[in-house]
């Protein structure tokens, strides 16, 4: 490969082989869709990197210097020289700062195999140079308009000859080198400066509110003064009747040469909104990590008996949403954080029962088992690996559909991305200082300006707020900077006291082409950090975990108790500790300690619970630093006093006699075991045997028991008539539909006949001749050429066609428009203007002629 | 990180009593959070808007109050809250209420979106004049309570910084022969004058009436003081004379039966809210002379009428005087608003510790139903139900139980059902005081009671407020108006004045087990618990067998 490098290369594909291994592979990893599935050559590598939604991608993960430099490209003649790019970027007076940042971006654009060829033949890549050339319907971010040349394609020689008459430049005998000459003219500074100063006040002013875009404007059918000097001039051109053009030439006359208004070479600056000491911040971290662990535990502990049911669409229910927010003493999005944190974690699912119910899953139990900051370790690094989105909770779908928490449409494939990227900023930033929030924002902004707009509320940038959110919410950051344990999780080196901006590393990452030494700097933005392997993010979790745990409190194994029956755990408790009062007493109150209430309610449910007052007086001596308060102990012993005192049972008979004596004969009857008879009382027997059972077994044994109802009467047995009830009689089953009426019929009879249309038209033989009926076939360049042919005849065509169902149908079209993969067109057999894709089309026909 | 306090989620704040620098940490705290309980180990404060606003009201900052807590925390404190702390502080005087030298009471802001959000509120509009630049609107003087408690209730409490009138001026000095104001006093009347109008809470039996008297001959100008009752107001006038250099000719009373209006006039709630025909007949009396300071008395119970009076009076400096902020209706926030922030507060248990209330042993003891009247209970209406507990028999062999061990002693009875309170006199051998007994028989009884010819007396509500039994010693409550807890607290109150020789109060309640009378004792008992007073509680059958052997 590399005895062709110092040839200039005629063509991506061959740009590509020049390139080396190391080269090919930044190119593959920057842009892994290129390879699948993997190419079978080079060529085919140039093919695909070539298309549309390739480019598309890879123009995508530009930063927005970088897209800059492509735009500026766009708008350069093909191919450009690296001076001429130079001049567009820094402009006449030439910006040292975009000078010194260009060869980067141009590295770049090389690297991701967007631009290609030596210094001085830049040449952007074709299909990237249509999406960011200007045009009337899609206009340049640059805000130029189009060449002399093209906006002059359709002019009048005559025309063309009387502008540059009264430009100033000598007649010419063709309109091709006029229309070089005017382009010239409008190149030269000097010249063009002495042309503008004649024009009038009114004409610079128009200039001037076109110069930096839009380039279009309105002009009346007799247009004034000034705006006939400029026209005159070919200043402006007439793009169509009534619209003015501002050409690209004078344009970048009138702006110096730059093509951006602003350009940006450097990425915006992170700005530190308040710094901590370092212990403060990873103190409050783990406080807060340690708050996640009881939250989630909570939640869960919540569901235990019966959690919220699962909707039809999947998710939970708003108002259980609510409810676990109540519960959580927490605000909905966070209440909707923690349940989706505990779902992608695995820690809850769906029981996948009929009755669809949200519970704990066996995960849980084991990860209850481990230490604290292990379990943390696995919520942190689920979080930040995690696609599932929480902040949408709430939101609604592009169908208007409700996006509940744990339902389906939360998902956002960027969201790993964001959340490592928001973090690896804050790991740049001194130990303890916190950014500031807009800031960070503008930097994604600056790094993916095709995907955050600079509006406030595009979805990177949301994404960038929930991140920051959330890392607070689980410690990974402490008072808003991020903790040492945060960025152990990065995988970032342990502490680095000072910003270290990333350093432009020559050796390590040298793509591009075999091109002069300034192009093989790496990317001076590259992203220190790049998300961790989940080998690697294995090791990075379990060093963020080792830093945490000895900042997490140690449970404790006692409680204060008080007089006015309060018990304050003043710090997290020992679990089995913790189970028991949970069961004993009321939580009152959260936080770093806990306060429970101690009710008569709570002491019957510890005594429900199978323990006895000895029990709990033990229990509260054994944990309790002071003397049980007086009051409490009575409290126990009061409510153990009136415990069980009823007893409560279920029976579905009974036997009742005032004679004991019978009673006990018939308990002693061995031939009655069956009836399974316990006595209550001396004068009542109760059984599980349901009533009727019952009488025919005392029968069976020689009684004569009578029934009794509820209210204690003997139930008279007489046969009786059974009645349902209230009924309303059967309504009379017609034989067949109902008639149809006209206009169901004439919407019946136009689809048949436009069936009928697609099924019997004659059409022209195609070379891949289809039976009468069956679907066209042939391959995606006929289809495409068919179609487009039949756009500039306007002819109608007979597709086949297959749904996003897969079901397959017969249309008959008369195509309108092909652009972007899709076929619009007038439908026959819809009777509407419908779009297709065009892959969708499995081949097309014409029309036979009748 | 090893600090007395714990902050929690709810925003609570609990104080390690027992730490070595809990002192410390009280006196950083106590600016913004309000005390909730404090019983024996760990005080909880609760840190409401209204506590942060009153912080900033006494000159404190945010910083002030995020650097206590993060200075005494145990453990790191949420970010969230700091914020939200920081949040709620600063809204306090974005809006300020002053005097303008050419358009009168005039709201201004530094903050113009927050002017344009209150602006746009229904309940504002009525209530401001006219625009007069883009950061000030005047008001409306009649309106200037009324703004204030709008805006509060809106989140952004005004500062009123448009001063008082002095009133009229009237002579007042504090008597100091052979006595003075405790330090607590002075302190209390110290805050409330640099504040201009406030609250002071004080436990009952702590001097109120002085820090009343006290900030009287602070503002020497005429005084209009409002009671809860009658004999409250004999009370207050009784000690004004003694304590000051008023005289008797000086001080009026504006109550039922005298229609009194000196340089000092003690009025009375009900009088006041007395209406007829629709029309409250006696608010003359606020407009009745150029007063230059209000005391309100007891501002938990101020009814809801006076506080619509109190918004038209906000140009008079106001003293709440109060044993608790907590109001069984929740009107903490007008509170704030018409009368002031909070000036002083000291718990109950540190003013016992130094000495200037009498330590109490509460008790409560639980007497059981006999099965007939269990039977009666069940079939009760639920109306009647509370009643029927609360006047059982068994009480009433309780009481004169105690009454015997105590002998010698000086016993008040207290309850609030007639019948039970009449039976009680009639085996006690001791007089009643209820609703239906005159004043002069009243003040004969208790001038009796304190003299100690009698040792036991029998009371009605009518006595939970201010009246000055000083050596009662022993107070024995059979029944209470339902779960009322500022009852209680006024009740315990009675038997909490210092004692000539120094020796234990008790409080005994007495309280049918099993029962509504037993869930309502447990609300009563709740604020004194949270203070700090454990009770105790003993079974009936151990006071009788003690009462007979």
């Amino acid at each position: 490969m590399s005895q062709e490098a110092h040839s200039a290369p005629r063509s991506l594909a061959e740009a590509l082989r020049s390139r080396d291994d190391a080269s090919l592979g930044a190119l593959l990893r920057s842009r892994p869709d290129l390879i699948t599935p993997v190419p079978t050559d080079l060529t085919q590598l140039a093919t695909r990197a070539g298309t549309r939604a390739s480019v598309l991608r890879a123009l995508e993960r530009l930063d927005r210097f970088a897209l800059q430099t492509a735009e500026a490209l766009a708008v350069a003649p093909d191919p450009a020289p690296y001076p001429t790019l130079l001049g567009l970027m820094a402009g006449d007076a030439g910006d040292e700062t975009v000078a010194a940042a260009l060869p980067r971006a141009v590295a770049t654009l090389r690297e991701q195999a967007l631009v290609w060829g030596d210094d001085e033949r830049l040449r952007l890549v074709r299909t990237a140079r249509e999406l960011l050339a200007p045009s009337p319907q899609h206009p340049s971010p640059t805000g130029l308009g189009p060449t002399v040349q093209e906006a002059t394609s359709g002019m009048s020689p005559g025309r063309i000859q009387e502008i540059v008459a009264a430009a100033g430049l000598p007649s010419t005998h063709d309109s091709v080198s006029a229309v070089a000459a005017l382009t010239g003219l409008f190149g030269r500074r000097r010249k063009m400066a002495k042309l503008l100063a004649g024009a009038p006040d009114a004409a610079r002013e128009v200039l001037g509110r076109l110069v930096w875009g839009p380039p279009y404007g309105q002009v009346t059918a007799d247009p004034a003064a000034h705006l006939r000097w400029l026209l005159d001039r070919g200043l402006l051109l007439p793009t169509a009747p009534g619209t003015v053009v501002l050409p690209r030439e004078v344009a970048l006359h009138l702006r110096e040469g730059r093509a951006h208004r602003t350009p940006e070479p450097l990425p915006p600056a992170v700005e530190p909104a308040a710094a901590h000491s370092p212990q403060v911040v990873d103190a409050t971290a783990a406080g807060q990590a340690y708050t996640a662990l009881a939250t989630v535990e909570e939640l869960l502990k919540d569901w235990d008996e019966g959690g919220p049911a699962v909707l039809r669409a999947g998710g939970l229910s708003v108002r259980d949403l609510k409810r676990t927010a109540v519960a959580l003493d927490a605000s909905e999005p966070v209440a909707a954080f923690w349940v989706e944190l505990a779902y992608a974690a695995g820690l809850l699912a769906s029981d996948g029962e009929a009755d669809e119910r949200y519970a704990a899953t066996p995960v849980y139990d084991e990860w209850l088992e481990r230490p604290p900051a292990e379990r943390w370790g696995l919520l942190a690094e689920t979080w930040l690996s995690g696609t599932r989105t929480p902040g949408l909770v709430g939101g609604r779908d592009a169908k208007d559909r409700a996006l509940s928490a744990l339902g389906p449409g939360l998902d956002r494939s960027a969201a790993p991305e964001v959340r490592h990227r928001v973090l690896t900023l804050l790991a740049a930033l001194a130990h303890g200082t916190a950014p500031d929030t807009e800031s960070v924002l503008a930097r994604l902004r600056w790094e993916r300006p095709l995907r955050g707009s600079r509006r406030e509320d595009d979805p990177r940038s949301r994404l960038a707020r929930w991140t920051l959110a959330e890392a607070e919410l689980l410690g990974v950051t402490g008072r808003g900077a991020l903790s040492a344990h945060g960025r152990a999780l990065l995988g970032a080196p342990p502490a680095p006291a000072v910003t270290a901006p990333a350093t432009a590393d020559d050796a390590a990452t040298g793509p591009g082409d075999k091109l002069p030494v300034h192009h093989h700097r790496a990317p001076a933005h590259a992203p220190v950090l790049a998300p961790l392997s989940p080998a690697d993010q294995a090791v990075a979790t379990g060093a963020a975990v080792r830093l945490l745990a000895p900042l997490l409190p140690e449970p404790l194994d006692h409680v204060l108790l008080q007089a006015d029956l309060t018990a304050v755990a003043p710090g997290p408790l020992e679990r089995p500790l913790a189970d028991m009062l949970g069961v004993l007493a009321d939580v009152e109150s959260k936080g770093g300690a806990t306060v429970y209430r101690f009710t008569p309610a709570s002491v019957r449910r510890a005594l429900d619970a199978g323990r006895t007052a000895t029990d709990l007086h033990a229990f509260l001596a054994e944990h309790s630093r002071t003397p049980v308060p007086q009051p409490l102990a009575y409290l126990i012993d009061d409510v153990a006093r009136k415990h069980g005192r009823l007893r409560v049972g279920a029976a579905s008979a009974y036997v009742r006699c005032d004679d004991d004596a019978l009673l006990n004969e018939i308990l002693a009857d061995k031939r009655g075991a069956a009836l399974r008879l316990r006595r209550l009382a001396p004068t009542v027997l109760a059984t599980q045997s349901d009533p009727a059972a019952l009488l025919e077994g005392l029968r069976a044994l020689g009684y004569a028991p009578a029934a009794e109802s509820a209210e204690g009467d003997v139930v008279i047995t007489r046969a009786h008539a059974h009645r349902t009830p209230p009924r309303t009689a059967p309504e009379p089953v017609p034989d067949g539909p109902p008639p149809p009426d006209g206009i169901l019929l004439a919407a019946a009879i136009r689809a048949i006949r436009a069936g009928d249309l697609a099924a019997t038209t004659p059409r022209k033989d195609t070379g891949a001749p289809a039976a009468s009926g069956e679907l066209p076939r042939t391959s995606s360049a006929e289809t495409l050429a068919t179609v487009q042919a039949a756009v500039l005849t306007g002819e109608s065509l007979w597709i086949g066609y297959v749904n996003a169902e897969g079901t397959a149908s017969q249309r008959v079209i008369a195509p309108i428009r092909v652009e972007g993969g899709f076929v619009t067109a007038y439908d026959h057999t819809a009777d509407e203007v419908r779009t297709y894709p065009l892959h969708r089309i499995t081949g097309v026909a014409e029309l036979a002629d009748d | 990180m090893n600090g007395p306090l714990i902050v929690q989620s709810d925003k609570t704040l609990l104080l390690e009593v027992d730490h070595e620098r809990a002192d410390e940490c009280r006196r950083a705290i106590a600016v913004f959070a309000e005390l909730e309980r404090a019983p024996e180990h760990i005080h909880t404060y609760r840190v409401t808007p209204l506590g942060l606003w009153n912080a900033r009201a006494a000159g404190h900052d945010a910083e002030q109050v995020v650097d206590a807590l993060v200075q005494f925390s145990r453990y790191p404190v949420p970010h969230a809250l700091l914020v939200d702390i920081a949040d709620t502080m600063d809204r306090y005087g974005r809006l300020t209420l002053s005097k303008h030298p050419a358009h009168g009471l005039v709201l201004t802001t530094t903050d113009r979106p927050v002017l344009e959000e209150v602006l746009k509120s229904k309940r504002i509009a009525p209530l401001v004049g006219a625009r007069i630049d883009p950061d000030t609107v005047a008001v409306h003087p009649s309106e200037r309570g009324q703004i204030k408690q709008t805006l509060l209730k809106l989140g952004w409490p005004a500062e009123d910084l448009a001063g008082y009138v002095d009133g009229e001026a009237h002579p007042i000095e504090l008597l100091e022969d052979g006595w003075n104001l405790r330090p607590y006093q002075k302190q209390a009347v110290e805050n409330f004058w640099h504040g201009g109008s406030g609250v002071v809470v004080l436990p009952c039996g702590a001097g109120k009436t002085l820090v009343g008297a006290g900030s009287m001959a602070q503002a020497k100008s005429t005084t209009l003081i409002l009671v809860t009752n009658t004999v409250s107001a004999r009370q207050w006038k009784h000690e004004l004379v003694k304590r000051t250099t008023l005289t008797e000719e000086e001080i009026g009373e504006y109550s039922g039966t005298k229609k009194e209006i000196r340089p000092v006039t003690i009025a009375t709630y009900q009088v006041l809210t007395t209406r007829r025909k629709g029309v409250y007949p006696h608010l003359e009396l606020f407009d009745s002379r150029d007063w230059g300071l209000i005391v309100y008395d007891e501002v938990h119970l101020l009814p809801a009428p006076v506080f619509k009076f109190t918004a038209d009076l906000q140009a008079r400096r106001r003293l709440g005087l109060t044993a608790t902020l907590v109001r069984e209706d929740g009107r903490e926030s007008d509170v704030f608003s018409l009368i002031g922030p909070k000036r002083f507060d000291a718990p109950w248990k540190e003013i016992e510790a130094q000495g200037y209330i009498a330590p109490a042993d509460c008790v409560e003891v639980r007497v059981n139903l006999t099965d007939s009247e269990r039977l009666a209970y069940a079939t009760a209406e639920t109306e009647e139900k509370y009643r029927f507990c609360a006047t059982t028999a068994t009480k009433r062999k309780v009481t004169e139980a105690l009454v015997r061990r105590f002998a010698g002693q000086q016993i008040l009875v207290i309850g609030q059902y007639i019948d039970q309170l009449d039976e009680l006199g009639e085996h006690l051998g001791a007089p009643v005081i209820k609703g239906e007994t005159s004043n002069a028989q009243r003040e004969k009884l208790f001038d009796a009671f304190r003299e100690g010819e009698i040792s036991v007396l029998v009371v009605s509500k009518v006595a939970n407020f201010s009246i000055d039994l000083p050596e009662a010693t022993v107070a024995i409550q059979v029944s209470g108006t339902f779960g009322s807890r500022q009852e209680e607290a006024q009740r315990l109150g009675r038997v909490l004045r210092p004692k000539a020789d120094g020796h234990q109060a008790h409080f005994y309640s007495v309280v049918a087990r099993d029962t509504l009378d037993q869930d309502f004792a447990a609300h009563r008992q709740r604020f004194l618990a949270e203070q700090g007073y454990a009770y105790r509680i003993v079974d009936a059958d151990d006071i009788l067998a003690e009462g007979t052997g």
